[in-house]
């Protein structure tokens, strides 16, 4: 890096890359709250697990690339993709599916690259696509702890839930064993019951149910009456997108992100989910509600996608990146055969980034459409003077 | 005269920083005291001063002429250029003709005149003139000129001579920038306040000059107390004859940049590398207003202006109406100077501005601010981080560049992708800087970058002419040795005219294109034809002179 002269502008807004990055965090909190009350603590045990081996893996990586490891680490950039990441894969997971992908994550995807500002590429979505073609089956399973849910909701005719559903929280002490042992299988042998403990239920991300036609759980809710935040009422994946676009809102409202990327990614697929579906006949578009608040699209509209290192800088740039990541993810959902496709739809956009970039260069001021440039413009100056 | 409406359209970027106004703002414009030692700046305007029109020794009085002023015509002496006297600010004696500190954006030092003052204070005599509307254009100009005004916003041109460009080329507005958007500087709004009059009059004498159909006067919509000031001055009989209107525009820096304060009244944009008078505007300060009206209406040349003295610094900041040539030292102690405290003195607002090494640096026409900062203010250097590509600083941009883009660029040096995104459309301004949250000081980068790419060019420039010189001069003797010996094939002076023509073209088609590669292949090029050559002479070919060399001017 050249060294230049420090003189003007003297005065600062007095915003940095911690507190963009801590407000990140911030605004990451209700979906995972939301994670935390319907899935049990596996999200969080994800989270603390990936965290500490992105800090631990940074520290390292700066330290064989002699880099000042306290000040870089001050960034929480690795804290934040570490979360990020954290919250896309299944809770539940085992420890070595959370460890690998960190680890490609940020030493493969981001220091290989040069660090921070220099990675072409999601390092979170890095990590998780690194996961979905190594370990798919594990990838596209959510274990919830076996006593949370069982079976749809069953309600009677007066649409009270059936008393022998009544189940333990998730949040009790045992799901936080069982969320333990998922994670960590090998200290099952320790532990006595396990086995009945271990035996979780798969249950997978309601896009899939969706495709076997069906519709809303929240609204199912309603219409049954059931309470929309009670776990057995199978709200979790609206609720919890809910709280994202919450969190995300508050993000712009903080103008940490701006509105072009999720707006642009949220309007394309709505806008296919309308176009292509048609109720009754061919369920397996889904509808557009379900397409908005039925899988992660809040999660990579607002979060993962507004990445500003590897998204595209210029508004202009950004507005197509979030309609091709939009064209992406509904394309892969519907016709392709990966489940759900923020990540590679998102790293499919990183490739594009550059190159629009190039072509949506705002139009300079006093110049047409193509910018001219000054040649000699120091010399006819100082003829004018 | 409306003034009302606040009116605007839309400009690109921008920001809104703390403003830091209302500490100077808080007394009224005080005159200073006479300082016992005054160093009168020659320049930043060539003042005609070739030999010194005073002596070492000579006695001068207040209002004297101190360069020997030529009244070299609105066109300006040989360089084209305009001289621009300088005035003695009071009486005293001239103790010496030397280089001095002055405070400056564009340098640390100039030649200046010292002036031990007698503490007297005697004058020549000044001649008013009540009815200005009675003045001619060009008794305008003379008497504009004569008083050695220069812009008093920054940029120190010349005033007299801008204004006749500005009449030859037929303008059709006059703005008066009274935006002043920089955070500290409050010169230009505390001179209003208390002399709106008399500005008022000066932009319509500056309309009259230039013959322009509108003059527009354009405010902040945060400076209230101006605002008032002006309105009720534009309704008083003082102002029958002048036709002065008001404009309000939003607070944003930097809105009272010259070329974002047309886009924002007018909707035009200046188009890149023209001037505003191009397309039928001209700009003046509100400071220089006043300075004309005080030179037409009252006869007193340029010896003074309003300066502000802020920072935390100071215990009463305020506004001064300085003597020219006074040093930084003795107003900071007028206001009551901390020095434990004050860790940076800048010269000019904290986005534009420029540090301050030293602290006897004077006043010259162009410094509107003098800021003694404390380290709360003023942290220093923060650690530069990597750049997230968060966008900011092009959402900043008043000219709509990509900042972030154009730090990428510099940093692999790549000047035709950095011209190409458009470094030389970029003012400078620090509102990228300002937003970035790396702390990247974008804005030396950019500084950095345009010197090096103008070195380079100049460079180029040069050895293509001496190649071209070369080249020339060896296609002569050849010719010469052609006639000598009656050849058929001699060339007649229009074909060798042509020639060089066609050479010139060539290179000027070249230059367009280059690049660092072809520079360098072209500098290899070039050496190798010279040992050609070289060996050539030493191989015995005496009958061709030694061909110029590249450094003979
Ligand atoms: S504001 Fe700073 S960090 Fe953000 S894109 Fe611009 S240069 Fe990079
Ligand atoms: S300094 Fe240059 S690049 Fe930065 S905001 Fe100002 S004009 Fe734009």
């Amino acid at each position: 890096m050249t060294s230049a002269p420090i003189n003007s502008p003297f005065q600062h807004s007095g915003r940095n890359v911690e507190q963009l990055m801590q407000l990140l965090l911030y605004a990451l909190c209700p979906g995972i709250c939301a994670s935390l009350w319907f899935f049990g603590f596996g999200i969080l045990i994800n989270i603390l697990l990936a965290a500490g081996v992105a800090i631990a893996a940074e520290a390292a990586v700066l330290h064989l690339r002699h880099r000042n490891i306290r000040s870089r680490l001050a960034d929480r950039s690795a804290v934040v993709s570490a979360v990020l990441f954290a919250i896309t894969i299944p809770p539940g997971s085992p420890w070595w599916i959370v460890v690998s992908g960190i680890l490609f994550a940020i030493v493969i995807a981001k220091h290989l690259y040069g660090g921070l500002g220099q990675n072409p590429f999601n390092p979170a979505m890095c990590g998780y696509v690194m996961l979905l073609l190594a370990f798919p089956l594990q990838m596209t399973s959510w274990h919830v702890p076996n006593e949370v849910i069982i079976g749809p909701l069953r309600v009677d005719s007066l649409g009270i839930p059936d008393p022998q559903q009544l189940v333990i929280s998730p949040l009790s002490w045992i799901g936080l064993q069982q969320a333990l042992l998922l994670s960590f299988p090998f200290a099952a042998n320790n532990l006595q019951g396990s086995q009945a403990l271990v035996d979780g239920l798969a249950m997978a991300t309601p896009l899939i149910e969706f495709k076997m036609a069906g519709h809303s759980a929240l609204f199912a809710a309603w219409e049954a009456d059931a309470a929309v935040f009670a776990r057995e009422s199978e709200t979790a994946w609206e609720l919890i997108n809910i709280s994202y676009l919450i969190g995300g809102l508050f993000l712009l409202y903080k103008r940490i992100i701006s509105w072009h990327v999720p707006l642009s990614i949220i309007a394309t697929i709505f806008a296919l989910s309308v176009i292509f579906y048609a109720p009754g006949s061919v369920a397996i578009y889904g509808s557009p509600y379900l397409h908005m608040f039925g899988s992660a699209t809040m999660i990579g509209a607002f979060f993962i996608a507004t990445d500003p290192v590897s998204a595209a800088t210029t508004n202009g740039g950004k507005i197509y990146y979030g309609i091709i990541i939009g064209i992406a993810i509904y394309s892969i959902r519907v016709w392709g055969s990966y489940l759900d496709s923020i990540a590679l739809a998102v790293l499919f956009g990183n490739f594009c980034a550059p190159l629009l970039d190039y072509y949506c260069r705002p139009r300079v001021f006093g110049h047409g459409k193509t910018l001219k440039p000054l040649q000699n413009e120091s010399r006819s100056e100082r003829s004018r003077a | 005269m409306q003034g009302d409406a606040v009116y605007a359209r839309t400009t690109m970027g921008g920001i809104k920083p703390p403003p830091h106004k209302h500490n100077s703002l808080r007394s009224r414009i005080m005159a200073t005291p006479i300082p016992e030692h005054l160093a009168i700046p020659i320049g930043p305007a060539p003042s005609g001063l070739s030999a010194t029109g005073v002596k070492v020794g000579e006695r001068v009085l207040k209002y004297q002429m101190l360069s020997r002023y030529k009244q070299a015509g609105l066109t300006g002496d040989e360089s084209g250029q305009l001289a621009v006297p300088i005035h003695a600010p009071t009486s005293g004696i001239v103790t010496a003709i030397a280089m001095a500190a002055v405070a400056e954006a564009s340098v640390q030092e100039r030649l200046c005149i010292h002036l031990s003052s007698d503490g007297l204070d005697e004058a020549l005599p000044l001649q008013s003139e009540k009815d200005y509307h009675a003045l001619t254009p060009p008794e305008l100009f003379q008497k504009i000129a004569a008083a050695g005004i220069i812009g008093m916003g920054g940029a120190g041109f010349a005033v007299a001579r801008k204004l006749h460009l500005a009449a030859q080329q037929e303008v059709d507005l006059v703005i008066i920038n009274a935006a002043e958007c920089e955070p500290y500087i409050t010169a230009d709004e505390a001179l209003i306040r208390e002399r709106a009059v008399a500005v008022l009059l000066g932009s319509d004498i500056i309309k009259l000059a230039c013959a322009a159909k509108r003059c527009v006067l354009a405010i902040e919509d945060s400076k209230l107390d101006a605002i008032a000031a002006l309105e009720d001055a534009i309704n008083s009989p003082l102002l029958e004859n002048a036709n002065v209107e008001l404009r309000i525009v939003p607070s944003k820096y930097p809105a009272g940049s010259e070329k974002q304060l047309i886009q924002c009244l007018t909707g035009l944009e200046v188009p890149a590398g023209q001037y505003p008078t191009d397309i039928g505007i001209i700009m003046q300060n509100a400071g220089t207003a006043h300075a004309v009206f005080a030179a037409v209406v009252e006869g007193k040349p340029c010896i003074s202006r309003i300066t502000t003295l802020t920072g935390n610094a100071l215990q009463t900041p305020k506004n001064f109406d300085v003597l020219i040539g006074t040093s930084t030292n003795f107003l900071f102690d007028l206001c009551g100077i901390n020095r434990s405290t004050k860790v940076k003195s800048i010269v000019g607002g904290s986005l534009m501005g420029h540090e301050l090494f030293n602290d006897d640096a004077v006043v010259n026409k162009t410094t509107n601010c003098l800021i003694a900062g404390t380290v709360e203010e003023f942290p220093g250097i923060q650690p530069e981080q990597a750049c997230i590509r968060c966008g900011y600083c092009a959402n900043a941009c008043p000219v709509n560049l990509l900042p972030q883009q154009l730090y990428a660029f510099s940093d692999y040096e790549d000047s035709n992708q950095l011209i190409q995104h458009g470094l030389f459309d970029c003012i400078e301004c620090g509102a990228c800087d300002y937003v970035c949250p790396s702390h990247i000081p974008l804005v030396s980068h950019f500084r950095q970058s345009k010197n090096s790419i103008n070195a380079h060019r100049l460079s180029m420039e040069r050895s293509q002419q001496w190649q071209q010189r070369f080249q020339y001069h060896q296609y002569r003797i050849k010719k010469d040795k052609d006639q000598a010996l009656g050849s058929k094939d001699s060339i007649s002076a229009q074909e060798s005219v042509e020639f060089a023509e066609s050479f010139a073209t060539e290179t000027i088609a070249e230059q367009e294109s280059f690049s660092k590669e072809k520079a360098s292949r072209e500098i290899a090029a070039a050496v190798a034809r010279v040992k050609a050559r070289r060996s050539k002479i030493i191989n015995g070919d005496p009958d061709k002179d030694e061909p110029p060399s590249g450094d003979s001017n």
